[in-house]
């Protein structure tokens, strides 16, 4: 993965600040007269780019008071402090600083851990470079390099120095590692919905790969991981669910309500699914069962009932069954219509008024095919299937002599139950390839 | 039968939940540890072992917070100094950290030199191996199996328990003199018993056992076992220490013996107590020097790595942690070299461990005061006012102490 951080020519961008320059600065009220120091940033979320809305200020010590000042007052702004339209009486200190629902910098930023969408990584946040337009500043980037670092504690200009001396053309000089706005999901909690306070447009975290997007999740603490699990649609919710471990997911589904359960169920493959409700407790099974739509859950708990690693145990219920009279094009225009789950429809399979399988099909098989004709006539010359109680092995067999990346499985009167796909396949044979290695790893040994 | 059930099923979910404080309070007996309660029973014999008491419930009240923490907020400590208190502060404790820690792996490395002596082995062979072993396991291994060396370790420093009994104790005069306070207005005295406080409680602890603990992710729900865990580990490091002393006390100071480390201790049991107590002595030294060097540079690690936003490893590999793994093997590279050059003198870096330990434990205490009663981050598990109060008092007295040994070493 490279890394992504954008370069930018500190020197040159004298339109950028960085919140750390402008932290503890003294504020002057319009007659130039101090009224305490710049504690934090108000901004208005609303935007892909946060716009500055009000700052805190502070003042006293150690009895501090913080007063909010809406940014309309702000005379200027920047490095060397700043000034006020209003004058000194007109502030209103108080103990208590920060409104529950507001998000601003230094409490919900800075030094916090953020996501970064772009490099797929949770991270910590060393500075914030603020852009200045007309009036207000906008947050533009995060700062997460050894530079910011140093900056936050005044080391900046003697290092710089130092390294200067030595090598005037250093990478260190010109390069600052920043990650554009746009890419940091912030992590803050609302207080009172629980939910993460700013959530950019879902899609950021919907285009990381969803093996990526689990291992993410699990570097968050588990107070995150809750927080932002309720903030995402039900598309990232399935997503994350089903790459994350299994304590994890526990843990999540403690802390969801019934309909958040539901939902989520609802939405989940039901080969993930039984995965996940095999492992728990019986009474949990039933509970969860209880959530979900009757018909989905009446086919999770026949799924329950198989052994984990037999064919009727692996399969899922996602597949595409067609009638065998079908016109090709009607069948055709079916699969466009109707929306499947998430199992990759590679084959589909041709069955009769009682679902017996009759036949396997494919894409390909179905392009080529006469579009007035029936199905059944384009299906594969024969059918490969498996009995619900066939072995993990059996099954392994079958698609690796007929390469096949899918297989029905069919009850004793080859009723059509479900399909086997290689992943599922490749999963267990993965972890059973982890023990027999261990295995001759030892004998080895001794 | 049902309520046989119920208790089984709380023992699985303890042992589920159990470790961290038991590792963190076992660490504390390392080879430092050791040294202070071997010469603390040989000078002054049972006069010490009521402070156990009070150390004991100093213990429970300052790990509980920390244990507290972790499973309320998921996140270590140097993570909320972080959050809470900026960048610069965390900069600098990390600093203070690092440096006492080394100082302290330093010294573990010397206990590992120390029982090679005892054994018959060369240095030159066991420190190297030790620190090759620690380095291995670290980077080769996964937080569970870990954490099952560690617990493991944890078993065998009942060797001390054993060496104990070996040594035929009073047992009247021992329960005499730890529940009847026998307070010696002398200077000797005062120095043994801060050494003997100020060598159980130290800030690392504080940072591992909270980083340990958000590391398992146990629920809110277990919490209670934590807080067992965290009680266990307090019991069983005193009662450790206890038992050093008792074979000191029982034996060195019956017969007026003086020692300095707990080298020369294991040495003057072999011919009062036996060659079996003796051996027992010196691989409990073995064990917790060992032990020790292996969690202190993890927890220095950790809490840096936790404190600066770096990438943290056990579970994963060098590249994807750099800065992790680099700071961990270059303590243990340092601890176990400094131990092999010719003629090192390890008083002054006992004196600095000790001092650097001074400066940051007062303010380790104080952040974990102010970030515990915080409503935002605690909710309701804030502290109580009583344990507010017990706190309070025993984090006073806490830094009293530890400034107080910080002056004497400059002024010794």
């Amino acid at each position: 993965m490279p890394d992504q951080s954008t370069n930018i020519n500190i020197s040159a961008a004298k339109m950028f600040i960085f919140f750390s320059q402008l932290m503890d600065k003294p504020v002057l009220d319009k007659d130039g007269q101090g009224v305490g120091e710049i504690y934090d940033l108000v901004v208005k979320s609303s935007q892909v780019y946060p716009l500055s809305d009000a700052l805190i200020i502070r003042k006293g010590f150690p009895n501090r008071k913080y007063a909010i000042v809406s940014w309309a007052n702000i005379e200027k702004i920047d490095r060397k402090g700043t000034q006020l339209k209003i004058d000194k009486s007109s502030l209103n200190f108080n103990q208590s600083h920060h409104e529950k629902k507001e998000f601003t910098l230094r409490r919900d930023i800075l030094d916090q851990q953020v996501v970064d969408t772009y490099n797929h990584k949770v991270i910590r946040v060393n500075d914030i470079q603020l852009l200045v337009v007309d009036h207000a500043l906008m947050i533009a980037h995060v700062d997460i390099g050894s530079r910011g670092l140093l900056r936050r504690l005044g080391f900046e200009n003697g290092i710089d120095l130092i390294i200067r001396l030595f090598n005037p053309q250093a990478r260190y000089l010109k390069n600052a590692h920043l990650i554009s706005w746009k890419h940091i999901q912030p992590l803050t909690i609302n207080p009172v919905s629980m939910t993460i306070k700013i959530d950019l447009p879902q899609k950021n975290l919907a285009n990381i790969p969803a093996a990526d997007l689990g291992d993410i999740f699990l570097d968050l603490n588990i107070k995150h991981q809750i927080a932002l699990f309720k903030s995402l649609n039900f598309f990232n919710k399935t997503k994350i669910f089903t790459n994350i471990d299994f304590k994890t997911q526990s843990s999540l589904l403690d802390e969801m309500n019934d309909s958040e359960i539901s939902e989520l169920f609802n939405n989940l493959p039901s080969d993930e699914a039984t995965d996940f409700l095999e492992k728990l407790p019986q009474e949990k099974i039933k509970k969860t069962l209880n959530l979900i739509e009757s018909k989905y859950s009446k086919r999770l708990s026949q799924l329950l009932g198989y052994s984990g690693d037999s064919a009727g145990g692996l399969m899922t219920t996602e597949y595409i069954a067609l009638a065998k009279d079908t016109p090709v094009a009607a069948a055709l225009n079916q699969i466009r219509e109707r929306k499947f789950k998430s199992e990759p429809a590679q084959f589909i399979y041709i069955v009769d008024e009682t679902h017996h399988l009759i036949s396997t099909t494919n894409f390909r098989r179905l392009i080529l095919a006469n579009p007035e004709e029936p199905i059944q006539n384009s299906g594969f010359p024969k059918t490969y299937f498996v009995r619900l109680d066939s072995s993990i092995k059996e099954v392994a067999y079958l698609m690796e002599k007929y390469k096949y990346f899918a297989i029905p499985v069919v009850d004793k009167d080859n009723i059509l139950q479900g399909i086997i796909t290689v992943d599922d396949i490749l999963s267990q044979l993965i972890a059973f390839a982890w023990r027999r290695l261990k295995r001759i790893k030892i004998m080895q040994k001794t | 039968m049902k309520n046989l059930k119920a208790f089984w099923a709380k023992i699985l979910i303890f042992l589920s939940v159990m470790g961290p404080g038991i590792i963190t309070a076992d660490v504390d007996n390392d080879a430092g540890g050791i040294t202070t309660y071997s010469v603390a029973g040989a000078h002054f014999g049972y006069a010490l072992m009521w402070s156990f008491i009070p150390i004991i419930i100093a213990l429970v009240i300052i790990q509980e917070m920390c244990s507290r923490m972790a499973v309320v907020t998921g996140k270590g400590l140097a993570d909320l100094i972080r959050e809470e208190f900026g960048v610069r502060v965390t900069f600098y404790a990390m600093t203070v950290l690092v440096l006492s820690n080394i100082f302290n792996t330093i010294s573990e490395f010397a206990g590992v030199a120390a029982s090679a002596e005892l054994f018959g082995i060369s240095k030159f062979l066991l420190v190297p191996a030790c620190a090759l072993f620690v380095w291995w396991l670290i980077v080769k291994g996964t937080y569970k199996s870990v954490e099952k060396v560690f617990l493991v370790a944890c078993l065998f420093y009942v060797c001390y328990i054993i060496s104990g009994f070996l040594s035929k104790p009073d047992w009247n005069l021992i329960a005499k003199s730890t529940l009847h306070p026998n307070f010696q207005f002398d200077k000797a005295y005062i120095f043994m018993l801060i050494g003997v406080v100020g060598t159980t409680i130290a800030p690392w602890m504080q940072f591992y056992q909270q980083s340990s603990v958000v590391e398992k992710g146990i629920k809110l729900e277990n919490y209670k076992y934590s807080r067992l865990d965290v009680i266990i580990g307090a019991f069983v490091v005193n009662i450790i220490a206890i038992f050093i002393i008792i074979v000191c006390a029982n034996t060195l100071f019956a017969n007026g013996i003086r020692i300095e480390t707990a080298k020369d201790a294991a040495l003057a049991l072999k011919p009062l107590a036996g060659q079996y107590c003796f051996y027992l002595f010196a691989f409990g030294l073995l064990n917790a020097s060992v032990f020790s060097a292996c969690i202190l540079p993890l927890s220095t690690a950790y809490s840096v790595c936790e404190g600066m936003g770096w990438e943290i490893g056990v579970n994963r590999t060098f590249k994807e942690a750099p800065q992790f793994y680099s700071l961990y093997t270059t303590i243990i590279v340092i601890g176990a070299a400094v131990i092999l050059i010719p003629g090192v003198k390890l008083v002054p870096i006992m004196l600095i461990s000790q001092a650097t330990n001074g400066i940051l434990l007062p303010f380790v205490l104080i952040f974990m005061l102010l970030l515990v009663n915080n409503k935002r981050l605690m909710g309701k598990y804030t502290n109580s006012k009583f344990y507010n109060f017990c706190a309070i008092l025993i984090i006073t007295a806490m830094i009293a102490l530890s400034l107080f040994l910080f002056f004497t070493v400059f002024i010794k």
